[in-house]
């Protein structure tokens, strides 16, 4: 195949083809090829998603009540916010409206997920990107621990607690089993923190590890675990008896303070590890600006966290809603999630059948059979043994999303420059981010980049961890002035159902825009259509050759070594990629 | 074993003629049997569906455990009882034996069948006489005592024995196979209760045919459950 | 390759040799042991390398991983840096496509028939194999190979267990739980969706420190931790004796924390160890926060009826339907013919009566 140029990209398959299957440090299964040109420069790149479980086949004929658990189970690292988007669809569809404090807690449990999810991506999944650990242990650990003072007030911080640590590092690495760290690509050119640098991240990643599970614990108190918890149609299953006998069998003033503890130590861990984390490691980067792909062209967000419950319109929104496309920053589109002419599904590249491919379907009429076929004229290997995908042919389980006919790139990056671009509605946005960029020294421009992709990340970390707090204080406000209301039950009995409905649920998922559309017939779900974040910024070519986000973000990226992956794996973990959300 | 079929009965079943067919211990068991089914249907409705909540502090009520517990004693009572109902189909005399055994191969006995069939159809004028069970009569009770209610006694203690834990009689014998058979432990719930509207069916139209061929049939029926003996009229 | 002892790399992590016998007889108490086996851990510890352990993917959500990562005791962190050597697992490794690989076939050389295999996730059988594609060919194949050599397997969750979400009727992909597919190597189940974080790490310590897999159940299940149902630990179940059940979502009875089981809890069919080990450090477990159990350690909860019904619908019929649905249906269809019958029954007997007496007896 030739070149051909689209979204303001010149794709050409003609270099070196180099495979990475499969993406490690990611949920599910990835695998990405690209074509090099003769200076180790990506010049084509081809992403697929290498997984499906059919999740929108098996829920055809069950009861809407219970979709909230079956699509939860889409993915344990976004965990909770499908059964969110799920219960709010069936909601829409059947027309119930939920109290007060079940809105509050769906907004805390949301919020929880976001800086638990962001948190762990930064430190577990993206970090190993930019933090060499093998370096650490050259680090001294007392200029470590001036540059963690300089930086932060984090009191865990002496030169004692660092060289412990590269202590308990050096035998690890010096007893020859590196465990997750094996085969790593330590000591590439392309990492560029200092020793210190990097012993202080590697310390963090640990701290981190042990931190994470307390952030959860709110999901826990709310909805009985995490990974996993517990949703309900109409509201949420926890009860509220701060006063009675038998408090002790619901949510109660000693789990209200359990939460308080949690939300406030999650802000602190935020503020003041993971922000002065993500400064250094950046300001080490900077020269490093590339991976924007879409993200300054084509990018939207369907906004969450209402503030009153059961207004799901752009101004009760505390996360931004709309879209952006062809660059053009000055105007913010809505979005109508109804409308059929403007989210719609094409699979002229994926694997899946439809009657008429020419056209895309809207989620409420959306199909899903699958169809497995690699074959194209530039296919190598046979069905069961892939040397090199056809991209000319149908070639990921990903479908394509597209937003009036353009592929979109959704995520924290989107929805903090959704918010920059509105300061009147989001004024804490633009003030963190023009810290931030002030910081660094940076253009705001330099946001549309793997690392701005990054950094969006922490900050709406920050901002969420602080939104906690607020919908924390208003969730007690509301209980002060006597309201203990959890559930709406009216319509719990699906004989008060209409014979026929249908809705749509939409959250901002960690990864970006997330919206489940249902039918209901019957009292039985007809059909169920998610378009998921990973869907659109993994999305595969459509039929006009447009690219996807992930494609696009790997463009023109030169390689340090072109046997190893390290900036194609930077790029492609700064969106964060979940597969098992893709495909579903 | 053996199961008489008609061709020694014609003499019997002379009008007026009485025979003893049901000895003590058969009609003994098959009136505590009914009691015990009785209990266990209803007790076992309220398991799955409970009553309304009772108010009080939970360790002053007992409700839910005293209706397991109900069903529990009467389970005991249904499965020591088929027991040893068993156990008489071996020392009784040939009568007792009719409930643990088809006569399949007997063509006499397909014959009766269809003839009862049509009797019950209205299609047959005349009723046939019979010294034990009627072959459509001993036809349900053999599906819906002798094959359901082991069913009942096999998953109903393998249930049991989940909750008397490891350790316990029925859980080696019965929880410790009958889960995993049946994969997981809702489905034998799920089964035991379907099996359990069986019976209930078989239990309804049971007493309405022992009433039915008690005024319809040239026999006694429920004063032979009572006193053990066949008396035929014309 | 250097090949440590448990014992070695405490101590070099700085752990002094008092500490260590703590940590033993700690762990001796937290599996439930007596404390006379403190030294049987201390020696086995002090003699047996870091076992490699592989951890695959196939068709899953990532949360039994999400999961174990929560362990609260033994911290994840301590549990991956120290007791044994997490060599593979996508989700965490720096490498990534044939760096990544190659890890495999090494471990697979150097530790031949030593490695523990952890899966999470399950293969999907139809167009074959390829609806969980790793590294350019089924992921079945990859796990057959990686079992092949393998010391012992552990299924985590739902999905290796018993097949989970996407073995759902119908079952799109056939996903197929590991042990339908690995016949020959001894398979610890770990079910739930996912497992508590701490009985993930309570077992991968049960079977380093004692160099044995735990005791099994028939249905390959550990049974210090699947040995009884919810239902027989929770602290709801004086409200259940008594007859005290939460009717409707937020009721008083809801407030008050009655029992769940009219709410469809399946508390009482369900083998796990939540309402005793509880959830995320023991903070709470689904039925402590409001909602019934679903049944989630169970084998294809998914097509057990719904969540919010007692008695579950039954889909072998067809139909949607219950045991009291088709049940009571026939029963009423019995008793309605009963009676009609009896009514025809009489009128036949009234019209004819006399006759038949006559005619009757040959
Ligand atoms: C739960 C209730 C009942 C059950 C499960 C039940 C079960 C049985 C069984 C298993 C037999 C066969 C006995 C044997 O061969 O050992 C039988 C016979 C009989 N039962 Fe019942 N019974 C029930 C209630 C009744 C009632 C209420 C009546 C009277 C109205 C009744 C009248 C009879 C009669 C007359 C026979 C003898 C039938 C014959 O001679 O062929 N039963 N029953
Ligand atoms: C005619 C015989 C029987 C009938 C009609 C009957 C009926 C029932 C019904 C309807 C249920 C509720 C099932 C559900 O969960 O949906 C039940 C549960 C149960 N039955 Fe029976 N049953 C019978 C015999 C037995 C026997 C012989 C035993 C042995 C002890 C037994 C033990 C149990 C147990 C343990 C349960 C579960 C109780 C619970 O979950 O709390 N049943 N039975
Ligand atoms: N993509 C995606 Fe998710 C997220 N965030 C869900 O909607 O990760 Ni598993
Ligand atoms: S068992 Fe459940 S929790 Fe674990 S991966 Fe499967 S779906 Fe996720
Ligand atoms: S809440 Fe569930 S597990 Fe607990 S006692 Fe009630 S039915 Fe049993
Ligand atoms: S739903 Fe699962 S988490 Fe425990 S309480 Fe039930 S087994
Ligand atoms: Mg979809």
């Amino acid at each position: 195949m030739s070149a051909y140029e689209t979204q303001g990209f010149k794709l050409d398959n003609s270099g070196k083809r180099v495979v990475v299957d499969p993406v490690c440090r990611i949920e599910g299964h990835l695998r990405v090829e690209v074509n090099l040109d003769s200076n180790n420069v990506i010049r084509n790149a081809v992403s697929t998603g290498t997984m499906w479980r059919g999740l929108e086949v098996i829920l055809k004929g069950r009861d809407p009540r219970d979709a909230w658990a079956f699509t939860e189970r889409i993915c344990g690292v976004c965990t909770g916010t499908h059964a969110l988007t799920s219960v709010r669809a069936v909601e829409d569809a059947l027309d119930i409206q939920i109290p007060e404090n079940a809105n509050t807690i769906r907004n805390l449990m949301q919020l929880n997920l976001y800086v638990h999810d962001h948190l762990v991506h930064f430190y577990h999944l993206h970090a190993l990107d930019w933090v060499d650990v093998v370096s650490a242990l050259k680090a001294d650990p007392k200029k470590t621990s001036e540059l963690a003072q300089s930086i932060s007030s984090w009191p865990l911080s002496s030169p004692g607690y660092f060289r412990d640590v590269q202590n308990r590092l050096k035998k690890f690495v010096e007893s020859g089993q590196l465990g997750p760290f094996s085969n790593g690509y330590w000591g590439s050119p392309a990492y560029k923190l200092p020793p210190e640098a990097n012993l202080m991240a590697v310390t963090h990643y640990l701290e981190a590890l042990d931190f994470q599970k307390e952030i959860v614990k709110v999901h826990t108190i709310f909805g009985g675990k995490n990974p996993h918890p517990n949703w309900l149609v109409g509201g949420v299953p926890c009860a509220i008896n701060v006063n009675d006998t038998g408090a002790v069998g619901a949510i109660n003033m000693e789990r209200l303070n359990l939460i308080k503890s949690i939300i406030d130590r999650s802000k602190e861990f935020v503020e003041q590890v993971y922000i002065p984390d993500l400064l250094a490691i950046a300001s080490f980067y900077k020269g490093w600006g590339y991976g924007g792909g879409l993200s300054s062209k084509n990018f939207m967000s369907y906004g969450d966290i209402p503030q009153r419950a059961n207004d799901y319109t752009a101004s009760n929104l505390l996360l931004p809603r709309g879209a952006v496309i062809n660059g053009d920053l000055s105007k913010i589109h809505e979005i109508d999630l109804r409308n059929p002419d403007e989210i719609q599904e094409f699979v002229n590249h994926s694997w899946y059948k439809y009657a008429d491919e020419s056209k895309g379907l809207h989620p409420w009429d959306g199909v899903t059979e699958a169809n497995y076929h690699p074959e194209g004229p530039n296919f190598k290997g046979t069905r069961t043994r892939i040397e090199a995908l056809d991209e000319s042919a149908k070639y990921s389980w990903i479908k394509a999303p597209r937003w009036k006919g353009n592929a979109m790139e959704v995520g924290p990056l989107s929805r903090m420059v959704l918010g920059y671009l509105q300061p009147k509605q989001y004024p804490i946005i633009k003030d963190t981010i023009d810290g931030v960029l002030h910081k660094l020294d940076l253009p705001v421009t330099a946001l549309f980049s793997t690392l701005g992709r990054t950094a969006a990340r922490g900050i709406e970390a920050l901002y969420c961890a602080d939104l906690q707090v607020q919908q924390f204080d208003k969730l007690m406000a509301n209980l002060k002035a006597g309201d203990t209301s959890t559930a709406n039950v009216d319509k719990w009995d699906p004989s008060k159902w209409p014979a026929e409905a249908k809705g749509v649920g939409f959250t901002e998922a960690p990864r970006g825009a997330l919206g489940h559309w249902i039918k209901v017939k019957d009292t039985k779900i007809d059909n169920y259509q998610c378009v998921v974040p990973t869907t659109w910024n993994g999305s595969p070519r459509d039929a006009k050759g447009q690219i996807g986000a992930f494609e696009a973000s790997l463009m023109n990226t030169p390689l340090a070594k072109a046997d190893q992956p390290l900036e194609i794996l930077r790029t492609l973990h700064s969106f964060d990629p979940c597969l098992a959300c893709s495909t579903h | 074993m053996s199961v008489t079929t008609q061709d020694d009965e014609s003499a019997i079943t002379a009008a007026g003629n009485s025979v003893y067919v049901y000895e003590a211990p058969v009609r003994a068991w098959h009136w505590i049997n009914a009691l015990s089914i009785v209990t266990l249907a209803i007790t076992g409705w309220f398991i799955a569906s409970p009553l309304p909540s009772v108010s009080g502090e939970a360790s002053e009520n007992f409700l839910m455990g005293y209706i397991r517990f109900t069903h529990f004693v009467a389970g005991y009572v249904f499965a020591i009882g088929l027991l040893v109902r068993l156990y008489w189909a071996f020392v009784g005399n040939h009568h007792a034996r009719q409930l643990f055994l088809l006569p399949v191969t007997d063509g006499n006995w397909w014959a009766g069948l269809l003839q009862e069939i049509r009797w019950y159809a209205f299609l047959e004028k005349y009723p046939k006489k019979y010294v034990g069970h009627n072959p459509l009569g001993h036809l349900f009770m053999y599906f819906a005592i002798t094959l359901s209610g082991t069913f009942l006694i096999v998953t109903g203690f393998a249930l049991y024995g989940e909750g008397a834990q490891e350790g316990h009689w029925s859980h080696w014998l019965f929880t410790s196979w009958v889960i995993p058979l049946f994969g997981q432990s809702q489905t034998v719930h799920t089964w035991h209760h379907l099996v359990a509207w069986g019976v209930v069916c078989f239990v309804i139209i049971h007493v309405y045919t022992a009433i039915r061929e008690d005024i319809m049939s040239r026999q006694t029926m429920i004063s032979a459950m009572i006193d053990g003996k066949r008396t035929f009229r014309e | 390759m250097s090949t440590e002892t448990f014992y070695e790399v405490m101590r070099r992590q700085g752990i002094s040799r008092r500490s260590f016998l703590k940590f033993c007889s700690l762990t001796a108490a937290s599996l439930g042991l007596a404390p006379t086996m403190a030294p049987q851990i201390a020696h086995a510890m002090e003699t047996k390398p870091r076992t490699p352990v592989i951890w695959l993917h196939g068709l899953e959500c990532t949360c039994c991983s999400e999961s174990f990562i929560r362990s609260a005791h033994p911290l994840a962190k301590d549990v991956v840096l120290s007791m044994l050597s997490l060599d593979y697992d996508d989700t965490l490794m720096a490498a990534a496509g044939h760096q990544a690989e190659a890890i495999i076939d090494e471990i697979k050389k150097k530790y031949k028939g030593n490695y523990i295999l952890a899966v999470e996730g399950n293969p999907p059988l139809n167009e074959d194999g390829m609806f969980c594609i790793h590294g350019g060919r089924p992921f079945v194949e990859v796990l057959k190979e990686t079992a092949a050599d393998a010391k012992a397997i552990i299924s985590w969750g739902a999905c290796a267990s018993w097949g989970c979400v996407q073995a759902a009727k119908p079952n799109p992909t056939r996903a197929t739980p590991v042990h339908k597919v690995i016949t020959d190597k001894p398979i610890i189940k770990v079910p739930g969706c996912p497992p508590i974080a701490e009985v993930m790490t309570a077992v991968v310590t049960y079977m380093l420190t004692f160099d044995r897999i735990p005791e099994l159940d028939r249905q390959g299940r550990p049974k210090m931790f699947y040995g009884q149902r919810i239902h027989d630990k929770c602290y709801r179940r004086p409200h259940f004796d008594a007859g005290q059940f939460v009717e409707e979502w937020d009721d008083e009875a809801a407030r008050k924390g009655y029992c769940l089981y009219k709410m469809g809890c399946k508390g009482p069919t369900t083998y796990n160890a939540c309402s005793t080990v509880r959830w995320n450090g023991g903070v709470s477990f689904p039925i402590q926060s409001g909602h019934g159990c679903i049944g989630c350690s169970e084998e294809g909860f998914w097509d057990k009826g719904g969540f919010y019904n007692r008695v579950t619908d039954i889909k072998q019929f067809g139909v949607e339907s219950n045991a009291d649905k088709v049940g009571g249906t026939i029963a009423g269809i019995a008793g309605a013919a009963v009676v009609a019958h009896a009514a025809v029954s009489a009128l036949t007997k009234a019209r004819g009566g006399k006759e038949d007496q006559n005619k009757g007896g040959k």
